[in-house]
């Protein structure tokens, strides 16, 4: 990679701001990307402390760096909790301007195409950020632009655009989490919940032992991009039930609840139709922030779920 | 840190549980203090065994250890002053155990806060310390500053919630301190002498805790103060009167009008606000409480009484005092909130001049200062807002600072209440603390005799923190 002498045209404007970051923290408890790794250097108040450092002059820009900065889904969770009120993803986009403007260029959490692209555009034309497009014959990222939001993932009919850095947000790492968690002996549902939305539950430490534990959260990008096998999976590894969780009517910017509703009532009318009892998929749309309510939806849930009892396939 | 070091460290604890990356030791070099300094690794253990193995190593190559929760703390403890190993506990985090019948539970370090109560909840219980950012702090961490909070009024600080803990020391050894009992006559309390003791003597990887039934009956009530000394003197006779309040804050006249610049809450603009509340199974012992805590206030001429049971207006209520830590922060664009004299403790009968002196010496030293804080516990919180890019400001912050702290020892107060020393609070510690010095000294060679564990705090802490280490800031 030829790099260039780092220059901070961008990131500039944002000495004064970084300097009232009274760096609590308090950021991180909402950070998926800190979530996953439990990394400090992952977490957003690091980001801002990593630019303040190339501002000051205090690090030199890397690659590593620069992978840091670009690791993230712009859920904007940290700018909302900042105590100081430092725009953070505004200040994250600058630095991956910069990054890119010396050289530094790294895809993060961006989304790349494999050469299964049947070159058909949707991507480019769902995508919210135009941060997609045609050159030189192929589907090309502007890892700026892109605010590793997924849709492109989701529409893709060939499943030919991945997330490349997914911090445990994409489909074969929840299949993962679907299946460790359902071996335990006391596991009974899955709840899929949206990262644009609060969830509840521990959120950094673990019970142990886990197996005490009857339901497990897991973060998804998007309630409307989970697809109906995902959905299906937890039933058919034996759990009793699934909650998917995704935004009110109205609050998603690209219709991802109601893709949510279209599948979940699909899903519940096959369990109908193969007899079985379509309570045990359920959706609920929670307010960004009600963690109070989602707890309440997921006690509810299960309480439920306990009255129905063990799925027996039949 | 030599190659073969990181070698035996990676063999420990696994390759990805190291960390030397520059722009990873600059980031576990600050916390949210103004200090910053790097370590040579940040390292994370998974188990008991592994901080064993890490410690032995580390005692046996004399190389430093700090060991980190979440790094939220305001003194610089977590900040590695000479170099050597960060240990961030943040993969150890399980709750082992909660034992209802026996009222403890057991937790590894690196569990939040937050976390554990989410725990508790369902057993009708919470553990009661929990500082402000308990959303974020770790047990560990709190264990290592004796971690308080708004309700310690009533049901104390860190210490008095922890029953015993595993210990590992910096040879390697593991011990077992206190026990499950309430109470313990059993020689030395050594569990409670680790409380506080920020990493200083050893590493804490397992914790038992007390706790308490949620009350079911909870009010909470205002009073408004157009002078300074009559909230003061409601505070004294709150507590001299038998009340126990489960929170008594006060919020001084620059504090309401950053939150109504900030937030535009409207707050009456009056020189102090007390917040009081009372908790209880039953709803008639909290209406005594609280009514005799309003006439307190009445009878110092509080105005605008107001008090309520219901959870939403206990909320609206309480939002200016909530509001106030992200008022601070956003006062000005070129002012930084500063935690620097930022948590002494005051007997109650001085609250008011505490406040006040506090006023008088920022406006001395030209910067700005507010005083509020949880007052029922003796606590006054400050924040210094200043520029801090220029070295004047610093300077005028070590001169107020250093007023503050000679105003609280004249008044028979402590240095700390609830955040601890590190280092920015160091030397106001040693001249507090300055005819038991010696004797910490030798509590800490006999746990560390080769001063690995988070040295260069406490009483071995440079003199002048604007110049122990880095400032996070740049200075013109």
């Amino acid at each position: 990679m030829e790099t260039r002498p780092f220059e901070t045209k961008h990131l500039d404007k944002w000495r004064s701001n970084l300097d009232s970051c009274i760096r609590c923290g308090y950021c991180y408890e909402h950070c998926p990307v800190f979530k996953d790794t439990r990394w400090e250097s992952n977490a957003p108040r690091a980001k801002m402390i990593m630019v303040y450092g190339l501002l000051a002059g205090k690090l030199e820009p890397s690659t590593y760096i620069s992978d840091k900065l670009s690791s993230c889904f712009y859920c904007g969770r940290c700018n909302a909790a900042c105590s100081s009120g430092v725009p953070l993803t505004d200040i994250i986009t600058d630095a991956k301007r910069d990054f890119q403007g010396t050289g530094f260029e790294t895809p993060g959490t961006t989304t790349g195409t494999n050469t299964d692209c049947a070159l058909c555009l949707a991507c480019a034309r769902a995508c919210p950020h135009e941060a997609r497009d045609f050159i030189n014959g192929k589907i090309v990222t502007d890892t700026v632009k892109c605010q590793s939001c997924g849709i492109c993932v989701d529409i893709c009919p060939n499943q030919a655009v991945a997330t490349n850095l997914s911090y445990g947000t994409d489909r074969s790492s929840l299949n993962r989490e679907i299946s460790t968690f359902l071996e335990q002996e006391t596991a009974k549902a899955i709840v899929f919940g949206c990262n644009w939305s609060y969830y509840p539950d521990l959120q950094s430490s673990v019970m142990d032992p886990a197996e005490e534990l009857e339901y497990k959260i897991l973060i998804n990008m998007c309630g409307g991009r989970l697809e109906k096998p995902l959905l299906l999976e937890p039933l058919l590894q034996n759990a009793w039930g699934v909650l998917v969780a995704c935004c009110p009517d109205g609050d998603c910017e690209h219709d991802g609840n109601l893709k949510a509703k279209i599948h979940v009532a699909g899903l519940r009318e096959l369990l109908k139709e193969m007899d079985i009892e379509e309570d045990r998929i359920q959706l609920v749309q929670v307010a960004h922030g009600d963690k109070t309510g989602f707890q309440a939806a997921i006690d509810t849930f299960m309480e439920n779920l306990n009255k129905l009892g063990p799925l027996n396939h039949r | 840190m030599e190659k073969n070091d990181l070698l035996r460290l990676k063999n420990i604890v696994g390759k990805k549980n190291v960390k030397t990356d520059p722009a990873d030791l600059y980031v576990y070099g600050s916390d949210s203090s103004v200090h910053s300094a790097r370590s040579w690794a940040v390292v994370r253990p998974e188990n008991t065994g592994q901080v064993q193995e890490i410690m032995a190593f580390a005692n046996k190559e004399k190389i430093p250890v700090v060991t980190r929760g979440a790094g939220s703390g305001m003194c610089g403890q977590t900040v590695p002053v000479r170099g050597g190993i960060t240990l961030d506990m943040k993969r150890m985090n399980k709750i082992l155990e909660i034992n209802p019948s026996d009222v403890f539970c057991r937790v590894q370090p690196g569990v939040v806060d937050d976390d554990l109560n989410h725990a508790l909840k369902p057993f009708g219980v919470f553990y009661p310390p929990t500082p402000a950012s308990s959303r974020i702090a770790t047990i560990g961490g709190e264990i290592g500053n004796n971690a308080s909070g708004v309700r310690s009024v009533k049901y104390g600080a860190t210490r008095d919630s922890v029953l015993g803990m595993k210990v590992v020391l910096p040879d390697g050894s593991l011990v077992t301190l206190g026990a499950r009992t309430r109470v313990e006559a059993t020689g030395y309390q050594l569990h409670k002498l680790i409380v506080g003791s920020e990493g200083t003597l050893g590493v804490v990887v397992e914790a038992t805790l007390s706790f308490v039934p949620i009350p079911k009956f909870r009010c909470l009530g205002m009073a408004n103060f157009d002078r300074l000394e009559d909230a003061g003197a409601a505070i004294a006779d709150i507590m001299a009167s038998g009340v126990v309040p489960s929170m008594l804050e006060l919020v001084d006249s620059v504090a309401i009008k950053a939150v109504n610049k900030t937030m535009d809450l409207g707050l009456p603009e009056v020189e102090a606000v007390l917040l009081y509340e009372a908790d209880a199974m039953v709803k008639e012992a909290v209406d005594h409480e609280i009514s005799a805590m309003q006439e307190v206030c009445k009878n110092h001429g509080g105005t605008g009484l107001t008090s309520s049971f219901d959870p939403k207006e206990r909320a609206r209520i309480f939002l200016g005092r909530k509001k106030l830590f992200p008022a601070l922060s956003k006062f000005s664009d070129i002012l930084s909130s500063t935690s620097l004299a930022d948590d002494m403790a005051v007997p109650y009968s001085k609250m008011a001049e505490t406040a006040r002196t506090i006023h008088e010496i920022a406006e001395r030293n030209n910067i700005i200062m507010t005083a509020y804080g949880h007052c029922g516990s003796g606590c006054m919180h400050t924040k210094i807002l200043m520029e801090p890019t220029r070295q004047d400001q610093w300077e005028s912050a070590r001169k107020a600072v250093a007023e503050i702290y000679d105003y609280v020892r004249s008044v028979k107060g402590t240095t700390s209440a609830e955040h601890g020393i590190g280092i920015s609070k160091a030397s106001a510690f040693k001249a507090e603390k300055s005819d038991s010095l010696d004797l910490m000294r030798n509590i800490k060679k006999a746990f560390d005799p080769n001063n690995i564990l988070n040295p260069g705090k406490l009483m071995d802490a440079h003199e002048d923190w604007v110049t122990a280490t880095d400032l996070r800031y740049t200075v013109a």
